[in-house]
């Protein structure tokens, strides 16, 4: 096959898996809880330095990739008991209060980050030679991880009795907590898986970039149009709108100039918007 | 009368007494400066934000300077006193503070500035409404010619047309141009193609891309489709990493080369670094005796500023330039603006980190002395070429 088809194809499957598995945690959290958590992005950063940690001082990337949900995770359960429970009852002050968190995540690191960045080498470094052309296989199991973490996910949610309990404290809190669950623990964890996922996407995706202050949010806006494409309240929403953001940029990325592809892509999703204000998956407006 | 007209009486009163206590310290103020008093010299530079990092190496290395000048007698018998602006990474932000260093600290001078969007936004603000001299010490697009505007890094001309006349002359005949879409790449790449093309080779490939782009693989998988001899790439950070990570590793036989690197950027870079050509007017092995001994210096008395030496941060440029000032006062025998001006437009230095270094007459930018330089795996240069002393095509002088 012709290298630049196949490199073509290649970059249309990696760059809709990372948006997806940088999306999967607002997913939850966005699409599910219905937060709007200006801090996703920081989530991510975080999950990234505990990789871009493991690797530069204890020289094991993968313990920071096994590492990264963990310790986001417990962040993002504290996170939700202090700060961000608060805020279910004024969605647009936990717009500022999240912005502030990630704020004060962001310059933290840049004041103590003495380089304006830092390399992480990516735990499989190889590249395979197919069609003519060197892929790296690092973007290969990006995409493998990405697809079996979105079926796992899914299948919880829809198909397991905590998956089942989940949807329904986010549906209907006061019937649940009248069923004797506690919806306060049920958000609390909830929100910390949404936490721990944006955190494994950080260690995963870091050796594709650098480790630098706005590399979560430098992709926060594009999440969010993936979401609102998407559509709120459901799981598979944000998944589906972040797979055709992406692929809808990369396959136009091969073919006009990228700063036109960027302004398309948004254009698109205006139109999306417009079409299915309720998300891709509902029909009517 | 009603409460509030009483009200508002009183208030009236109480700030005529405050401000009449305010106007005491300010008469003192401005009894004219004894000829002891040091002068003020203003360092605008982003302490904060995203620039900060220079802003921490530009800060360190105007102190290191103004502290050897001060060691040394200082400026017509003054000694020279550091203000520091910091302009926040912002142009609104930039402004404020520039006006503050020309209003109320009455400097002398302001020397500063990382970005172009930062000059832009100070410039006037410093040299129209502030009647004062304006030092900008960066390497930029070019075309900055303004009265009072001195521009102390190095041209596009200077950095672009040695590395590409260095490509052609290896044999590379098809170039790939590509950068981020603003004002800077633009105007490089232009001169770029103007030499590509003068010089017999041609160019295959041109894109912009955004400068947030976190994913470069659209961009690698063109470059490597075009198979171009060399690709001359001026992706800021953070693209540059993934970007020439993704070219060296997605088999691009070519050669890269780029306005961009040094000691400061290829370490993010990583191993892939090795081979990345470009020219710039300093580098960690420049030996002359005068760069060894200030360098060496300069790290010894800022720790905090170690390994923020180096071209891309500026470094070079704030060194000369305030020295470059100090031949100009020293030449006019005065601080007055309009004589310094004058005197400016011929100011040169035998001995500077880099190498001697002069103002080109007419063209309000420097002849400096440049190097043609070879990225290694580990970060560091080896310098291929001594370049000797460029001239600058800008303002008068345009080729």
């Amino acid at each position: 096959m012709n290298p630049t088809i196949t490199r073509g194809i290649f970059d249309v499957l990696s760059l809709s898996s990372v948006l997806i598995l940088l999306v999967i945690g607002m997913a939850i959290i966005v699409g599910m809880m219905k937060v709007f958590n200006m801090c996703q992005g920081e989530l991510i950063l975080l999950g990234a330095v505990t990789a871009f940690l493991c690797s530069k001082y204890l020289g094991n990337i993968w313990l920071g990739i096994f590492l990264a949900p963990l310790i986001v995770g417990i962040f993002g359960f504290f996170l939700e008991r202090t700060i961000i429970h608060r805020f279910y009852v004024n969605p647009q002050a936990a717009l500022l209060a999240t912005f502030a968190i990630g704020l004060i995540i962001r310059e933290t690191l840049r004041t103590r980050m003495n380089t304006q960045g830092a390399p992480v080498a990516p735990p499989i470094e190889n590249y395979v030679e197919i069609g003519g052309t060197n892929l790296p296989v690092w973007r290969v199991v990006i995409i493998a991880v990405t697809l079996v973490l979105t079926l796992t996910i899914a299948f919880v949610l829809l198909k397991t009795n905590l998956g089942m309990k989940v949807r329904a404290t986010l549906d209907n809190p006061e019937l649940v907590s009248v069923s004797g669950i506690s919806t306060k623990w049920m958000y609390a964890c909830t929100y910390a898986i949404g936490a721990a996922l944006s955190g494994f996407a950080g260690a995963m995706i870091v050796p594709l970039q650098t480790l630098y202050p706005n590399l979560g949010y430098d992709n926060l806006i594009l999440m969010f149009i993936a979401v609102l494409v998407g559509g709120l309240g459901q799981f598979s929403g944000p998944i589906i709108g972040a797979a055709i953001i992406a692929s809808t940029g990369a396959l136009l990325g091969q073919f006009i100039s990228p700063v036109t592809g960027q302004i398309m892509v948004v254009l698109f999703a205006v139109v999306l918007t417009r079409l299915r204000p309720a998300g891709i998956l509902k029909g009517g407006r | 009368m009603n409460i509030r007209t009483i009200r508002k009486g009183k208030s009236v009163k109480t700030v005529a007494i405050f401000s009449s206590l305010l106007m005491l310290p300010t008469s003192f103020m401005f009894t004219p400066a004894r000829a002891a008093d040091p002068i003020k010299v203003g360092v605008l530079t982003d302490m904060t934000g995203p620039f900060g990092l220079v802003g921490k190496s530009n800060l360190a290395v105007a102190q290191f300077t103004i502290n050897e000048i001060n060691k040394k007698g200082g400026v017509l018998g003054r000694k020279l006193k550091l203000v520091l602006a910091d302009g926040g990474s912002d142009p609104a932000i930039a402004a404020q503070a520039a006006s503050r260093l020309v209003n109320q600290d009455k400097v002398a001078v302001v020397v500063g500035g990382v970005a172009s969007f930062t000059r832009v936004a100070v410039r006037d603000v410093i040299t129209k409404r502030g009647k004062t001299l304006y030092i900008w010490p960066a390497s930029y697009e070019g075309n900055e010619c303004s009265k009072y505007v001195w521009n102390t890094g190095s041209a596009p001309n200077q950095q672009v047309d040695p590395t590409v006349k260095y490509l052609l002359s290896q044999g590379k005949k098809t170039f790939f141009l590509t950068g981020s879409d603003y004002l800077y790449p633009r105007n490089i790449l232009a001169r770029v193609r103007q030499v590509v093309l003068a010089g017999g080779g041609s160019i295959v490939g041109e894109e912009y891309v955004p400068l947030d782009m976190t994913d470069p693989s659209n961009l690698v998988s063109k470059v490597l489709a075009s198979k171009a001899d060399a690709l001359f790439e001026v992706v800021v950070l953070p693209g540059t990493a993934p970007f020439i990570k993704g070219v060296v590793n997605g088999g691009f036989k070519g050669t890269i080369a780029g306005t961009l690197f040094d000691e400061g950027i290829n370490p993010l870079i990583g191993k892939e670094a090795e081979g990345l050509i470009g020219v710039q007017d300093y580098y960690g092995p420049v030996t002359d005796s005068f760069t060894k001994t200030k360098v060496a210096a300069f790290n010894k008395q800022h720790p905090e500023a170690a390994g923020l030496f180096t071209s891309t941060f500026n470094a070079p440029a704030w060194y000369r330039s305030f020295y470059l000032w100090k031949v100009a006062v020293e030449k006019a025998k005065s601080f007055d603006t309009a004589k310094v001006d004058a005197a400016m437009n011929s100011a040169s230095l035998k001995s500077s980190i880099g190498g001697p270094v002069s103002f080109s007459p007419g063209t309000k930018h420097v002849n400096l002395t440049m190097y043609l330089g070879k990225g290694n795996a580990d970060g560091s240069q080896t310098i291929l070429k001594n370049l000797g002393m460029l001239s600058p095509f800008e303002c008068a002088k345009k080729q």
